[in-house]
């Protein structure tokens, strides 16, 4: 257990697993470059949260995954969906509020939903996540289907009650569940020091006799490492494990946002340790082509314009929708 | 397919933006990236780019200010 354990661990991870690792944080990478570049032009509006320098913990996270695991989010989540698979066209067609969106339209950026990708809800309420991760867990335990639910949440969230409540009960119960902070150094605008009283998020597991580990979730080889034996642990029966999983947010909290109140010192460590770039050059030392990195970027490229164009041209929901989808069983309008 | 280009909202706060200038003249080409107006809001000046390759059709006129979400241009 640790920082010792994954590291060691790191070594063992193989070059076809980090071509899917980049592969994903490519396609988080570009998607919200394409957001921001047509909010800035004002062809779209809506609120939106950069993910810019988080990529890389959701790549390695859900690349450690199976396809039917569970993903629970927040609304700062883009780069959790998309990781975990749900189609671009349908995220973008959400986002911009279309009726061929996840979730008709209806829902928005902050409550992406799409269970056939295992991406079971997306919360708007911080630290709401926790305890749903729990159900989801429980009805894997009682069912014996033996999928994995990860729940992703910011460091900030860890001191929201709903987190200590989820954490001993996932514990006593054994839940088959992966708590997955990403500690990106900010809750909303509040900086880190100013809002949590421990030093480390991953010291509040022995509280509740969680199995922890804290890792550089920049670097994919260690991420990957500590995704991979937390999910294994729980789809074996071994119960929970918190990732602590150190990152930063490169831009504001929401798009627009002034982070002038960001240290400079910071900010220029973060655009050193690009997560990004970081990933790309060391697949390029692995001795994989230039030619099949340009040529995954290039692909991508491709799925996001035709997923903007998608978005752009689907039409909104129409207004007898509005009563639909409220309740499990329909009722007379 | 056409990208509409409209005064984008840069934060809670900003009901209103001016188009100071355009870099791209109507009906020329443009790339996704290129230069396309400097617009001041709250007394800054920021560079909005093309978001998509196309031909430019402008709208909103230089020196005027409009409200947030105001169309004033198009790349098709």
């Amino acid at each position: 257990m640790g920082l010792a354990k994954a590291a060691s661990d790191a070594a063992d991870v193989d070059t076809d697993t980090l071509l899917e690792i980049y592969r994903r944080t490519a396609l988080i990478n570009r998607t919200d470059e394409k957001f921001r570049a047509l909010l800035m032009s004002g062809t779209l509006r809506l609120v939106y949260y950069p993910v810019r320098g988080q990529e890389v913990v959701s790549a390695a996270m859900m690349t450690a995954l199976r396809p039917d695991d569970y993903l629970v989010t927040t609304y700062r989540g883009v780069h959790d969906q998309l990781a975990k698979g749900i189609p671009p066209k349908i995220l973008w067609a959400e986002f911009t509020g279309k009726a061929t969106g996840a979730c008709k339209g209806k829902g928005g950026p902050m409550h992406i939903t799409h269970p056939e990708t295992g991406v079971m809800v997306t919360t708007g309420i911080v630290g709401s996540g926790l305890p749903i991760a729990n159900g989801l867990g429980l009805s894997s335990l009682l069912k014996g289907d033996g999928r994995v639910t990860v729940v992703c949440f910011g460091d900030g969230s860890t001191n929201i009650g709903a987190f200590h409540e989820a954490m001993n009960m996932a514990s006593i119960w054994k839940l088959p569940v992966v708590f997955l902070c990403q500690n990106n150094r900010y809750g909303e605008h509040t900086a880190f020091a100013d809002s949590t009283s421990a030093g480390r998020i991953v010291d509040r597991a022995p509280g509740y006799g969680m199995n922890a580990v804290r890792v550089d979730g920049n670097d994919a080889s260690e991420m990957y490492a500590a995704a991979k034996a937390a999910v294994d642990r729980a789809r074996a029966g071994g119960g929970p494990t918190l990732i602590e999983a150190m990152t930063y947010r490169m831009l504001g909290h929401v798009f627009g946002s002034n982070a002038s109140y960001v240290p400079k010192a910071l900010q220029e460590e973060a655009v050193r340790e690009d997560p990004v770039p970081r990933l790309r050059q060391k697949l390029l030392d692995l001795q994989v082509p230039e030619a099949t990195l340009a040529g995954i970027e290039q692909a991508i490229d491709g799925v996001i314009a035709e997923a903007v164009e998608f978005a752009l041209s689907s039409p909104y929901p129409d207004i007898g929708e509005i009563r639909k989808d409220v309740l499990g069983q329909e009722i007379a309008a | 397919m056409s990208f509409e280009i409209r005064i984008p909202g840069l934060g809670a706060g900003m009901s209103e933006g001016k188009l100071v200038a355009w870099h791209v003249k109507d009906g020329a080409a443009v790339r996704e990236g290129d230069l396309l107006y400097t617009l001041e809001s709250e007394k800054t000046a920021q560079d909005v780019d093309a978001p998509a390759d196309g031909v430019l059709k402008i709208i909103g006129v230089e020196e005027e200010i409009y409200p947030v979400g105001e169309l004033i241009g198009t790349i098709g």
